[in-house]
């Protein structure tokens, strides 16, 4: 076997692939071309464009995605792209931990009774009904028709909305229109800040 | 930006002022490194020498909050010297202009002024009219009342001893940044700024904007490849949460918030259409009205008609003159009159000043909803440093939001290219995009007014919630569609036919007749009329070998990717840079760029001046619009070392935000607190840290709250690097490590010694668990400019002393 | 064959971004240290068994008085001859034919610790308790077996890491030098000849901080 060959195999070290001893015969090397690279699942996997989530540069990534799993195996630069041609600095190199890999993401409903002292879980549903009872509740009570000098205003003070500029701008038109259906002026987000 | 990120490399001069490009938008270095390798000079001036220090040509400190006079400075050299660009000042500028005779500068105020209400009644700013409304102009620039001669008058005063005496800057220093950067006044030399938040968070943010504009207008360098003004933004999409108004002060596309005494559409439609008197403008704001109703269209698609101004009755009003900016919210809820805020993506406990105010005012809320990838101070306030939950009173969701790489949608980058990106994998566990979570609350809040009415049910009933794909998912590239822009119903426009339901291919074919709607008129275009996403684009054809890459998503407005791009060409449309050529009048048409405005070059009989946006279509040396006077002028932060400012009597902004609450303590020249502070970020942290703190990598390369201190201001303290430090404003104290540095050094300006320090905001007390870091904004006052209301986070005092 | 591959390091246009560390991190899995902040931006403080790549930040004065920060991406060298290839049991470090790479397997045990260590003239390999390993850069030998450039030198935005045919490379080193000499009188190479991971600086050695040269 020559060297190149069993590096191949053996310096998959990311992908857990057990890194093989030397002296091995070619029955081990069969046994371990079950056991991938890195470079080899990454190359198997569905590879996907985005676009980095912090400063607007606006660098480009490939994310990898293991078929099987779903899962998100490594996220690069983006060779083609004009502006970073592949590169990344320390923040967009490690993107991979915005992703499921991280265990501190948030993955269920949290909610937070007046005066307890932690979060419990709930489901979507309970969320939404309560969300939109309690908005409904101080729209109702609180909306103002007209200002202190008679004018039409058609808002609702006692409300407001943060953000997002981390979000994509669809979101972020979604969310003006739900802003200003409500009737909200306290409307800002990172732009100031 | 003016530009784009990529044109950073056709610079000869580039200016990196209220900006650490290296270190928070590292990618940005690598077309400044192209740049500099083709000869460009690299300058930085800044408090401190950071990364982006050590790789530019030279460094130039200056005590943070004295921009404008750095500047000014640099505007008197290049009047003196003449070394501006003529042709270019005297066509595409306002510096021909006469003022009113009104107009009056006196020791640090402009004509107008209302002691009062902190205000300036701006009326005799305006400009002289001759009888057809047009504005009187002396092409001379010799008449004292022109725009010119005032320039020259009001920066005379701003002489180099002055100047060093405010900033701190050596004279040797002014001088080297001032040559190299009016070098550029040549048509075949360009000069770029770049700056970022170190320009915008101070009570003179958009003065400091302001000046940087002068400045480039008088070299030529506006609408030029390789110039502009670049604000490097900070956040991946705020250019888009911007251009989507997520704001109390626009509407998408910003078009200016409808106030109280616009009632119906048609007082509105008169405020938003703009008339001009000027021959040679093309005055692009005229259209506005066309674009107000189409994005009314877009938010109200189904069920309101013109009478109720297709939706205008139920958008809601400010009060004229109103700041409902974040500061006015939190001192609203501080108050108590705010009882719900909805949240995404932001963390308020820590991001905003004073954040002591903003902690106590969260506790006066009876609902939050906070939506994140990850829990941080503001979510998790109500368990925060010294309070008993037990008394706690607001109720609190935190929804998990799906992560970038997890969902469709488009993010549009600082030079406006609007990017499509696709999701890589399904959220972890319960998680929901934003896009999505916002849509559900609509939709259920939708139905509790069908079935049970309440207070204006039909602002929500008729309200565009239709953004889901057939499985009842929010789906990005429908509301896409909306926001570029549709047809409402069959159309006929210049002999071509456009089919209900077809996108809008273009701003220039919206209407103001409820037959198109559009969600914002400035990405209008970002479709094709077949539906075609060309923010999905992805072909590297630049056919000027300029790096414009038109076929690469797609930039707002109309895939132009260098905004005024007619001032790159003379009057005849001749690129005054042949090694450049940008745009070029060529056999009666345009080629190069996407030209900025259809009309001929501005020698030709239906010519136009380059700045379309503006009424007058001239570039602004003089601006009579902002609050705080039409020439940028040196005050003092709101706390600084000195009593009195060097340059006049009015020793802060005469119109800054103020606030005088209970909590908002200002020391200014306190013996207390000595020592300039100025926050900022760093590269391996973003922000608050919200989501940096929480990624393994990152907080390993950065651990922990640091304060930078000079040798000098240390050895005055007793204090050693990496010792645990208290530092202390009159708001608040938090903890760090020193980090004692040649990097920053003692100013000697105003006849003393000022000591500077420096401390990044990106830490918080939610995570790291074990630390004792939290917030530098406990110590920032509330307090900000006049025009924008940004904070001013980057100029304040401190005292700091070594930990036992 | 073009003489292996080479990485070619010119810290006089590194900006210290650290992509290239967290790049590293991000190929190859390997956890986070735990680090505290100690007055310096430089974190972790060294290699370690869980970190390959670290830049090194050094700051002082120069002649005039004016500050300088020097940013070192720290790494090994793969030597053209190595030494510690030698100072393991045989074939327990790979010396790859084709690219140069020197590589560790898991047969490079904490028993080789010292004189595997002891062996490199920069002190590059460290041992990992948890996994009972000695460790160091791998040269991304994965990647490159899939026609794909180290994960550090793609990540690098201002070409200050630089990967192609040794030959290449020593040519380029030596025209960046003479460049460089014109604004650096002092800018040279580290020991090309010797490595394949090839620094060019341009201020003393012993101004980059904790480098070994």
């Amino acid at each position: 076997m020559k060297r190149r060959d069993f590096l191949k195999l053996s310096c998959g070290v990311a992908a857990g692939a057990a890194l093989s001893g030397l002296g091995i015969d070619l029955l081990a090397v069969e046994v371990h071309a079950a056991e991938l690279t890195k470079a080899e699942l990454v190359k198997k996997a569905l590879q996907t464009t985005t676009v980095c989530c912090y400063c607007a540069v606006g660098c480009g990534l490939i994310c990898s995605t293991d078929k099987k799993s779903g899962q998100i195996i490594n996220i690069e630069g983006d060779p083609e792209h004009p502006i970073n041609e592949g590169s990344l600095c320390a923040k967009g190199a490690g993107i991979y931990q915005t992703s499921a890999a991280n265990d501190k993401r948030l993955t269920k409903v949290l909610y937070r009774a007046p005066y307890t002292d932690s979060w419990v879980e709930k489901d979507w549903d309970f969320a939404i009904d309560r969300i939109a009872r309690k908005i409904k509740e101080e729209r109702d009570k609180s909306f103002v028709y007209k200002n202190a000098k008679g004018q039409t205003v058609n808002r609702l003070e006692s409300m407001a909305h943060l953000g997002s500029s981390n979000i994509d701008s669809e979101e972020c038109w979604a969310t003006a229109v739900y802003a200003r259906s409500l009737g909200l002026v306290y409307i800002d987000h990172q732009a100031r800040v | 930006m003016t530009n784009h990120w990529i044109d950073i490399q056709h610079s000869d001069c580039i200016l990196i002022q209220g900006s650490n490009a290296a270190e928070n938008h590292p990618i940005s270095f690598k077309w400044v490194m192209k740049a500099k390798d083709k000869g460009a000079t690299v300058i930085h001036v800044d408090p401190r020498f950071t990364r982006t220090s050590a790789r530019s040509t030279f460094h130039a400190p200056l005590r943070s909050g004295t921009d404008i006079a750095f500047l000014a400075g640099m505007i008197k050299y290049i009047l003196d010297n003449e070394l501006y660009f003529k042709e270019y000042v005297v066509n595409y500028t306002n510096a021909s202009c006469l003022v009113s005779e009104k107009f009056d500068f006196k020791d640090g105020l402009f004509s107008g002024y209302d002691a009062e209400k902190r205000a300036y009644d701006k009326s005799s700013w305006a400009y002289q009219t001759n009888e057809d409304g047009s504005i009187k102009k002396d092409p001379t620039l010799k008449d004292p009342y022109c725009v010119f001669q005032l320039l020259k008058k009001h920066y005379d005063r701003y002489n180099i001893d002055v100047v060093s005496s405010i900033t701190g800057t050596t004279k040797g220093d002014l001088i080297k940044v001032y040559r190299a950067f009016a070098a550029t006044g040549r048509p075949d030399k360009a000069g770029t700024i770049m700056y970022a938040l170190g320009q915008c968070h101070h009570s003179v943010a958009v003065q400091n904007i302001r000046i940087m504009a002068i400045v480039q207008l008088l070299l030529g360098n506006m609408g030029i490849c390789g110039g502009g003004i670049n604000a490097l933004r900070g956040e991946p999409n705020v250019q888009g949460s911007t251009d989507h108004a997520l704001l109390y002060h626009y509407l998408p596309g910003y078009l200016p918030a409808p106030t109280a005494s616009q009632a119906t559409l048609d007082d509105y439609m008169k405020k938003v259409v703009y008339v001009t008197h000027e021959k040679k403008s093309t005055n692009w704001k005229s259209n506005q009205g066309k674009y107000a109703v189409s994005l009314l269209r877009s938010f109200y698609p189904e069920g309101v008609g013109r009478e109720a101004g297709y939706g205008y009755d139920y958008i809601p009003k400010i009060d004229d003159g109103q700041d409902a900016s974040v500061m006015q919210m939190i001192d609203s809820m501080y108050n108590g009159n705010i009882k719900i805020l909805t949240c995404i993506g932001q963390n308020p406990c820590c991001s905003l000043p004073n954040t002591n105010k903003v902690r106590k005012a969260m506790q006066n809320l009876d609902f939050m909803v906070h939506i994140n990838i990850f829990d941080n101070e503001s979510a998790s306030f109500w368990k925060g440093p010294g309070i008993d939950t037990s008394k706690q009173k607001t109720e609190c969701f935190l929804l998990p939001a799906a992560a970038s790489v997890e969902k469709e949608g488009s993010q549009a980058n600082s030079g406006r290219w609007m990017q499509w990106k696709y999701a890589a994998a399904e959220a972890p566990g319960d998680a929901l995009s934003s896009g999505e979570i916002i849509w559900r609350i609509m939709t259920k809040l939708k139905e509790l007014y069908a079935k049970e009415g309440g207070a204006l049910p039909e602002a929500i009933k008729f309200a565009n919630t239709d953004f889901a794909d057939k499985h009842n998912h929010f789906d990005a590239e429908k509301v896409a569609k909306y926001i570029n822009g549709m047809f409402m119903q069959d159309t006929v426009i210049n002999g071509v036919k456009y089919k209900k339901g077809d996108c809008v291919p273009g701003f220039a074919l919206l209407q103001d007749d409820g037959s198109t709607c559009c969600g914002n008129w400035i990405c209008s275009g970002s479709f094709t009329q077949d539906g075609e996403n060309l923010m999905k684009r992805r072909s590297k054809n630049d056919p000027t070998g300029l790096g414009l890459y038109p076929e690469w998503s797609y930039a707002w407005p109309m895939n132009r990717r260098v905004i005024y791009n007619r001032a790159s060409v003379d009057p005849d449309g001749k690129p005054y840079n042949p090694q450049r050529r940008l745009l070029e009048w060529k056999d009666g048409k345009w080629v190069g760029d996407v030209v900025d405005g259809g009309a001929a070059p501005l020698s030709h009989e239906n010519g136009a001046l380059p700045f379309i946006m503006n009424a007058h279509g001239l570039g602004c040396l003089y601006g009579p619009g902002l609050a705080d006077g039409p020439l940028p002028e040196h005050y003092e932060p709101l706390e600084s070392p000195f009593e009195k400012n060097i340059m006049s009597k009015q020793r802060i902004n005469p119109a800054m935000t103020l606030y005088k609450g209970k909590m908002d303590k200002v020391a200014n020249a306190s013996r207390e607190f000595p020592i300039v502070m100025t926050t900022y970020s760093c590269t391996e942290h973003w922000c608050t840290g919200g989501f940096t703190r929480w990624q393994p990598w990152l907080l390993e390369a950065q651990p922990g709250a640091y304060v930078e201190m000079s040798e000098e201001l240390a050895k005055e303290k007793g204090i050693k690097n990496g010792e645990r430090v208290r530092i202390k404003s009159a708001r608040g104290s938090v903890e760090a490590v020193a980090m004692v540095t040649v990097r920053l050094r003692p100013f000697e300006c105003g006849g003393k010694t000022v000591h500077q320090v420096g401390m990044t905001y990106n830490y918080g007390w939610r995570f790291p668990e074990n630390g004792k870091d939290d917030s530098a904004n406990l110590l920032s006052p509330t307090a900000g400019d006049a025009n924008s209301q940004t904070p001013e986070y980057k100029a304040f005092m401190v005292n700091i002393e070594k930990l036992a | 064959m073009s003489n292996g591959k080479s990485i070619l390091i010119d810290v006089s246009r590194c900006t210290g971004c650290r992509g290239c560390q967290v790049a590293c991190k991000q190929w190859n899995n390997l956890p986070a240290t735990e680090t505290v902040q100690s007055g310096s931006y430089q974190n972790p403080p060294d290699m370690n068994g869980d970190t390959y790549k670290v830049v090194r930040f050094a700051e002082g004065r120069d002649e005039q008085g004016k500050p300088y920060w020097h940013f070192f991406s720290d790494m090994c060298r793969h030597c053209v001859d190595a030494p510690c290839y030698y100072s393991a049991e045989e074939g327990t470090v790979i010396h790859d034919e084709e690219t140069g790479a020197v590589v560790f397997t898991d047969k490079v045990t904490l028993d080789y610790l010292d004189s595997v260590q002891g062996a490199c003239p920069y002190s590059i390999p460290k041992g990992n308790e948890r996994t009972g390993k000695v460790v160091k850069c791998t040269m991304c030998i994965d990647r490159q077996k899939e026609g794909k450039m180290p994960a550090c030198v793609l990540s690098c935005p201002t070409g200050a890491m630089q990967y192609g045919d040794r030959d290449e490379i020593l040519a380029l080193a030596e025209k960046r030098v003479q460049e460089l000499q014109k604004d650096y009188p002092k800018a040279h190479a580290l020991n090309p000849e010797e490595v394949r991971v090839i620094y060019i600086l341009t201020d003393d050695d012993e101004k980059y901080g904790n480098i070994t040269y």
